[in-house]
């Protein structure tokens, strides 16, 4: 571990488009009805907190991936089968997110293209990638998070134009209270998507700069989930509270309100692009994950196990639901149920023990 | 070297499959296979099984700009029928030689029929499909079938639609009461809890005979054209009836989409004086402590500027103005009260005012919410309207006062 260097801006734009990945497109939060943007940002602020968590291990064992620490404490006997467990949680989660992404490339272009050809393209070239490293990909990311934040300009900026912006959709603030945010926030926001930081213990250990390292993820999330939060009460603003809940993919709807003087129109394929850069990261920085980590608990070279880890992924993603809303309707019960143990518990605990040890260990005179 | 033959294979094996990938979308329709929808008209048929029936006015591209054209005409019609609008879409291919393209469809016209049946079954594959798009501009045809509207030559554009969305910005900015409404205005006015939308009205003026053919083009008087018209007021997804005149614009000055309108007063012993109220600004606001009981202030200000007064009013004089505003303010409150008046008469909020009410107090419509017609045909409204005459065009005062 540790040969490879990936500098702090790389780290920043994988991290901004980590988070944005196919949150920016889906109606994040919309169970908090028209403060869901509200609901982002109280679960960004619980992210951060989480993610001071994995920063205070990362800090501990800065040459350590999570897999390694959690051996190394809990270990050989007990942290092999936890390690396991979050090989196996990173899998699926990128295979969820591929499902995700290709399903909703079927329903807002792709109308009858097979889901199957969609997920393996997707998975294929994401596993390219990776086949050049894990460097790679964050040096990408900065490429496209340019390209997506320029988009998101553009976008903005044609909505503002194009006067279709009513901020009136967004009042009144909190009318039920901050009840129903709150329940969104503890049945979502908080973990999807700043709970799935905890992918990046597996990557800090490439960090240029253990002091800055985290600091820099810390500022991309608050970033990331400034952004969202805009994104969401721009969809909310546009299309009104009621049509953003139902939408799948609320931003295409909001983009093709765009109309300049009928001459810039249906600039909506934005969002599809938008939707497939997003996935693709989601994925990819999940997989590669997962690729470490076995590469590192097994002795194994790394991209060995690349291509069965590809079609682990890609059968997890078909496999995963009969329908879209099976899908949506079984991850949101994971986000609450199985998701906190892995991001939650298990690093509370790492993070007792390693307070205790260094406890004991730390006055050591001399 | 066992392990390079099998990279060689793989290799092989890749290059065999790629090439499929490289061939190009699985959805893709080229485009000389496609043919864009301009507008579509939407009318009942008769029974359930062709419940709705859908006109497609298609744009022949050759027609419009293309080197070699015959001559015929730069739009088609093409009807289908079916119990659900989709089912419609799909019967309509068989007349069709290429696959209808909806993503431009500029313009929906419902027929009164269908509107007074009620529209929201209609909607929702408006909402849903990904191919249309929520900026089309939706209509009521008033009184005729929708597709006669979608089957009209127009003069200044070769393609109907376009003329039609054309022809509500130009009165948007000149007669006031018409304004855009999209898509998803319309679907947020049925949403409106014991309201509905507004929806522009359109139609044809004039004889049928011949207007669908270049015929129609050919005099200098048009034997028919397509007008915008009165609004349509709904209740829920029923149409209730129509608004015109001083209740129309003020329901366009309620929802705040005036863009500009001539405001026309009878000066007592001088006639009528003709003003262009180039911008108005309206808020509303509520007393909602007894929500049962709201009380709805309506605050206006309105520019305007005076346009027309043939007569001998002394207009180098500041007070001559200042007597004319509370004129001009009573015909605008007259227009807000007229608007009101009509929305209680028809048990309809489709102004939208349980929205102010629902931002003011969030609790208190929640107990109302559910009877908001009976309150809202109950409440009271005050108006509080001002207007400034800023400027009397390039005379001062008519050449009729110096003879």
């Amino acid at each position: 571990m540790g040969k490879v260097k990936i500098g702090l801006l790389q780290f920043f734009s994988i991290t901004i488009l980590f988070e944005l990945g196919t949150s920016l497109v889906v109606n994040l939060g919309m169970a908090a009805g028209r403060d869901a943007w509200l609901s982002i940002l109280i679960g960004s602020l619980a992210g951060l907190l989480m993610f001071s968590g994995y920063a205070y291990l990362y800090r501990k064992h800065p040459d350590l991936t999570f897999i390694g620490y959690t051996r190394k404490l809990l270990g050989k006997t007990a942290g092999t089968p936890v390690a396991l467990l979050y090989i196996i949680l990173y899998m699926n989660l990128s295979g969820r997110g591929l499902r995700d992404g290709s399903t909703m490339l079927a329903m807002a272009s792709m109308h009858n293209t097979p889901l199957f050809i969609l997920s393996m393209l997707m998975i294929l070239s994401s596993s390219y990638v990776l086949h050049k490293g894990t460097e790679v990909l964050t040096r990408t990311s900065l490429v496209f998070t340019t390209i997506v934040l320029m988009i998101g300009l553009f976008s903005m900026i044609l909505l503002i134009l194009s006067g279709s912006i009513n901020l009136q959709h967004l009042m009144p603030v909190l009318e039920n209270g901050l009840w129903p945010v709150m329940d969104s926030v503890v049945h979502q926001n908080y973990m999807f998507p700043f709970g799935e930081m905890i992918v990046f213990t597996m990557l800090m250990p490439y960090l240029s700069d253990v002091r800055k390292g985290p600091w820099v993820i810390a500022a991309a999330m608050l970033v990331s989930a400034l952004l969202l939060s805009a994104t969401i009460a721009l969809n909310i603003s546009v299309l009104g509270a009621d049509i953003a809940k139902r939408s799948q993919l609320p931003l295409m709807p909001t983009i093709s309100k765009i109309s300049i003087s009928d001459f810039i129109q249906r600039v909506d394929i934005f969002v599809v692009m938008v939707l497939i850069i997003g996935v693709f990261f989601k994925m990819s920085v999940f997989f590669s994950a997962a690729l470490i980590g076995i590469s590192e608990l097994f002795n194994l070279p790394y991209r060995r196990m690349l291509y069965p880890c590809t079609l682990i992924i890609l059968f997890t993603s078909m496999l995963d639901a009969r329908s879209f809303t099976e899908h949506l309707d079984e991850g949101g019960r994971l986000l609450y149920t199985v998701y906190p143990v892995f991001m939650i518990v298990i690093p509370v605990i790492l993070i007792i023990i390693t307070a205790v040890r260094s406890y004991f260990s730390a006055p050591r005179p001399g | 070297m066992k392990k390079s033959s099998f990279s060689l294979v793989l290799l092989i094996a890749i290059q065999l499959v790629i090439p499929l990938v490289l061939a190009g979308c699985w959805d893709s329709v080229e485009l000389n296979r496609r043919a864009i929808v301009s507008g579509v008209a939407i009318d009942r048929g008769e029974g359930e099984a062709e419940k709705y029936v859908l006109s497609f006015q298609v744009i022949v591209a050759d027609e419009i700009s293309g080197e070699n054209t015959r001559g015929i005409s730069p739009v088609a019609l093409y009807t289908g029928k079916g119990h659900t609008m989709f089912e419609a879409l799909a019967n309509a291919s068989r007349q069709t030689a290429r696959f209808l393209s909806l993503g431009h469809i500029r313009v929906l016209v419902i027929s009164e029929k269908v509107a007074q049946e009620g529209i929201k079954d209609m909607m929702d594959v408006l909402e849903r499909e990904s191919d249309t798009r929520l900026t089309s501009l939706m209509f009521i045809s008033k009184g005729q079938q929708a597709r006669e509207i979608m089957s009209t030559m127009t003069v200044f554009s070769k393609i109907p639609a376009n003329d039609l969305v054309e022809k509500l910005d130009t009165t948007s900015k000149q007669f006031g009461y018409n304004y855009r409404m999209e898509v998803d205005d319309v679907i947020r006015g049925i949403q409106l809890r014991g309201g509905g939308p507004v929806i522009n009205g359109v139609i044809i003026d004039g004889s049928r005979e011949g207007a669908d053919t270049n015929d129609n083009m050919k005099t200098i008087a048009p034997h028919a054209v397509i007008k915008v018209t009165e609004l349509a007021a709904f209740k829920d997804d029923r149409l209730k009836g129509w608004l015109k005149g001083n209740t129309a614009l003020g329901t366009a000055l309620l929802h705040n989409k005036i863009k500009g309108y001539p405001a026309v007063i009878r000066y007592p012993g001088s006639g009528f004086i003709a003003f262009n109220v180039y911008q108005s600004q309206l808020e509303v606001r509520v007393k909602a402590a007894d929500p049962e009981h709201p009380v709805f202030i309506v605050k206006i200000s309105q520019q305007v500027s005076i346009k027309e007064s043939p007569n001998s009013l002394d207009l180098t004089s500041p007070e001559t103005l200042q007597n004319l505003s509370p004129l001009l303010i009573e015909d605008t409150a007259t227009k807000i009260r007229a608007a009101i008046e009509t929305a209680k008469k028809y048990k309809s909020d489709y102004i939208g005012f349980g929205q102010v009410m629902e931002r003011k107090n969030p609790q208190g419509w929640k107990k109302v919410r559910d009877h908001w017609e009976d309150v809202f045909a109950a409440c009271e409204f005050r108006i509080e309207a001002d207007a400034v005459i800023r400027h009397t065009d390039i005379r001062s005062n008519s050449f009729q006062i110096n003879p």
